[in-house]
């Protein structure tokens, strides 16, 4: 039996957690540099109010309703979600953190121990509402994606108050055929449409369809979803775990740049960033997108972006660094106020099979690279850098509704009335 | 309450000192007083209506979550939107301040209450810390 938790409505749970007044209120988070709605809690959701809209788009309707707008507080949120994570994972011996908020546990020979999984679930509910009061929901299935499914109707379906079971035939069907299509791990918004068009609606239908005819017309891994839905476990964690076929890392700024050497030094630094993520898995980059934009709400919006083609792909900071400041005098232009830029990985090789070039001996250098990210890892992201990526400050992202470090700093710890 | 000490050593290099691999002894205030780190927290305390139960105005507060509160223990509450220390009175679902000075609060239904966790133990500055004295306004 596999089980999946994760917080309802995370970020905006979390701002709850240290501030008693707004448990009873519509809480809204927004994502970086305060530019949309990234989490809603059930008291915001009644209001009608969706995610991911752009925030000044509904700034009125929030203030005329009192709803509670925060900036996400990172700190926040990783302290807890590593309190939620430790809770969670005494109740099952293989615990898989998935994301943030979201972890998998595998019960293994647990058959004679729990006779019923509905109360085990409340359990887990419990201890995680008391210790650390977020609210979280848990499905159990029998695979990864059946559990996922589980989750999905503990917390979305009504009548199911935050557990839901999937161990027989009629739990399954009476889960899945409340389910639509692009609810279903793994199945997206065009595979979903695709689906549609063969008259498949429903998870339950697409539960019964031939494996093998779903396989031939779309994927192996359309077919996995098949089986899974079915009780025939197809994923694990390392498959779940696939590494990233494209890496990006990307944001808006707090304050619109109009400097060369400002906007170098950004992109440069998310530069950096992606050739850590990508040395993280293994891979190397063969093909670089670089970009940068002024806002689409603005006068006459300028985008540019650029591909680099790298002669042998490469994980090395300052290979990546040096092809930035190749294409860069193509992106800038001087008297644009630049709102946003970024750098994305969007050609990977992978380390161990990397085709060699008789050409070009190799100019990667992983001795230093490995010292580079240890450095960093032992005394913080930035210790050392590329200089081109040198200048911070112009750039940092804007949190003007960020609460207090509760957990993180002295001076924001909750105060206690007396 | 989570620290990591991370020695950041010079350049000038001889032979480690002998101590170096000891260093993870040595007393820690987060062991000895901190038995679920996942549900504790810190509070500060603020006002003067649990002085005789020694808890002074900018106190430090170490609050559990997970512990079970008997009645008469010193707890912290959610009282109406704003975390409250009193000592809990179960049997007559009553807040007791430890001053005379301040009357028993009775929980109604129309009340907003959550119970946060237990006071496990408090702590007095006798000098004033630099990280503290910024979050006493």
């Amino acid at each position: 039996m596999y089980a999946l938790v994760d917080a309802v409505s995370y970020y905006a749970s979390a701002e709850k957690v240290f501030d008693p007044s707004i448990r009873n209120k519509p809480v809204v988070v927004l994502t970086n540099n305060d530019g949309c709605i990234c989490a809603v809690d059930p008291i915001a959701r009644k209001l009608g109010i969706p995610k991911f809209i752009p925030y000044f788009q509904i700034k009125d309707f929030l203030a005329k309703h009192n709803v509670v707008v925060r900036s996400s507080n990172y700190e926040l949120y990783a302290d807890l979600s590593e309190r939620m994570m430790n809770v969670i994972g005494r109740f099952c011996d293989n615990q898989y953190v998935y994301s943030i908020d979201e972890s998998f546990l595998h019960f293994k020979n647990f058959n004679s121990l729990i006779k019923d999984w509905h109360q085990y679930g409340h359990l887990i509910r419990k201890a995680v509402w008391r210790e650390t009061r977020l609210p979280v929901g848990v499905g159990f299935g029998a695979t990864l994606t059946l559990a996922k499914a589980a989750n999905h109707a503990a917390k979305k379906l009504a009548g199911y108050n935050g557990v839901a079971v999937i161990n027989d035939d009629r739990s399954r069907k009476e889960i899945l055929e409340k389910m639509s299509l692009t609810d279903v791990w793994g199945i997206g918004s065009k595979l979903g449409k695709r689906l549609n068009i063969l008259g498949i609606k429903t998870a339950w239908e697409l539960a019964n369809q031939s494996p093998k005819a779903i396989r031939s017309q779309f994927s192996v891994v359309v077919e996995r979803t098949v089986n899974e839905l079915n009780g025939i476990a197809c994923l694990n964690w390392d498959e779940v775990r696939q590494d990233k076929k494209e890496i990006f890392s990307t944001r808006s700024f707090g304050q619109r740049v109009v400097d060369y050497n400002a906007l170098k030094a950004a992109i440069t630094s998310h530069g950096c960033i992606v050739a850590r993520k990508v040395r993280k898995q293994r891979s190397l980059i063969k093909r670089l997108l670089v970009f940068a934009s002024s806002s689409p709400h603005d006068d006459n919006y300028y985008k540019k972006s650029f591909i680099y083609e790298f002669p042998v792909a490469t994980d090395n900071t300052l290979k990546i660094a040096a092809g930035i400041s190749f294409v860069f005098d193509e992106i800038f232009l001087n008297g644009v106020n630049f709102y946003r830029c970024g750098v994305g990985a969007i050609e990977l090789e992978n380390c161990q099979f990397q085709q060699q070039d008789m050409f070009n001996n190799s100019v990667n250098n992983p001795e230093l690279m490995q010292c580079y990210d240890h450095i960093n890892k032992r005394y913080g992201n930035g210790v050392i850098e590329v200089t081109a990526a040198g200048q911070r400050e112009k750039w940092e992202m804007r949190r003007n509704f960020l609460s207090p470090g509760y957990t993180s700093r002295w001076r924001d710890i909750p105060k206690i009335t007396c | 309450m989570k620290f990591v000490p991370i020695l950041i050593e010079a350049g000038i290099s001889g032979f480690e000192s002998p101590a170096a691999e000891y260093k993870e002894l040595g007393l820690s205030l987060d062991q000895l007083l901190i038995s679920n780190p996942d549900a504790t927290f810190f509070g500060l305390a603020q006002g003067e209506s649990m002085i005789e139960a020694g808890i002074f105005d900018g106190d430090l507060l170490l609050v559990d979550r997970s512990e079970d509160a008997k009645d008469g223990d010193v707890i912290v509450a959610n009282y109406n939107g704003c975390f409250t220390c009193k000592y809990i009175d179960k049997k007559y679902a009553r807040l007791l301040s430890a001053s005379p000075k301040y009357q028993p609060v009775k929980i109604s239904p129309e009340d907003e209450f959550q119970l946060e966790g237990v006071v496990t133990c408090s702590f007095r500055l006798h000098r004033k810390l630099k990280e503290l004295l910024a979050c006493m306004h």
